[in-house]
């Protein structure tokens, strides 16, 4: 990959960064918040992969990894606990 | 039959190390291009659909979309140690993807949030459904 693309790649995740934080401030339902708080992490995970190329260090896909499972289960508590008021 | 001299080797193998070193990161470029172009239309549904149970098409398919080609690019430039990670990022969000969305959809059904698009149908019965004059 090139520099210039991952410049331009990295900066534009990071404005659909800001795009999902303003959404997961201004949604009016829950679900939705829960929502958009994965896809806010699920795009961290995208900026991960593309940082970890780019700079040719393998260690950052693992963060990537770690970053993917953590996001699912929290996720999966979040909307658990919210629909049926328990998470067990 | 003749032998092939030595210099012709070399000449042919740096053709190919040129060709391969020359076409890899272009294409890279190309699956980077379509991962972003793939989250910004996910993330641009997401801001803008109506309710939560349209917006979870295109969360849930954005993601697992935009990350693969992602994730192939990577494959693609690294080396020995990034295509297992790669391989396990992907089960792993293949995996998990469709479980979270269909959690969030359930969450969303059980507590009765309502669909706010006017085409909204709801088939189980409970009346979430959007603002249908038949309903």
């Amino acid at each position: 990959m090139h520099e210039l693309v991952f410049y331009g790649s990295a900066a534009w995740m990071t404005v659909l960064l800001l795009v999902g934080m303003v959404g997961l401030i201004r949604f009016s339902s829950t679900v939705a918040r829960i929502l958009a708080l994965d896809m806010l992490t699920l795009i961290l995970v995208a900026l991960l992969v593309l940082y970890g190329q780019a700079q040719r260090i393998p260690y950052f896909l693992d963060a990537a990894l770690v970053l993917a499972l953590l996001a699912f289960v929290g996720t999966l508590a979040a909307a658990r606990y919210y629909g049926e008021r328990k998470i067990f | 039959m003749a032998t092939v001299p030595a210099y012709v080797i070399a000449y042919e193998a740096s053709v190919l190390s040129t060709a391969t070193t020359s076409v890899i990161p272009w294409a890279a470029d190309a699956l980077v291009f379509l991962g972003i172009l793939v989250t910004t239309i996910g993330v641009y549904g997401v801001a803008r659909l109506p309710d939560t149970y349209a917006r979870l098409h295109a969360a849930s398919k954005m993601v697992f979309l935009g990350v693969m080609p992602l994730l192939l690019a990577s494959a693609l430039t690294g080396g020995r140690e990034v295509i297992p990670r790669v391989i396990l990022i992907a089960f792993f969000l293949l995996v998990t993807t469709p479980v979270s969305a269909h959690m969030i959809g359930r969450a969303a059904y059980l507590r009765g949030e309502k669909m706010h698009a006017p085409e909204g149908v709801d088939e189980s019965g409970s009346g979430l459904g959007g603002a249908s004059p038949d309903s």
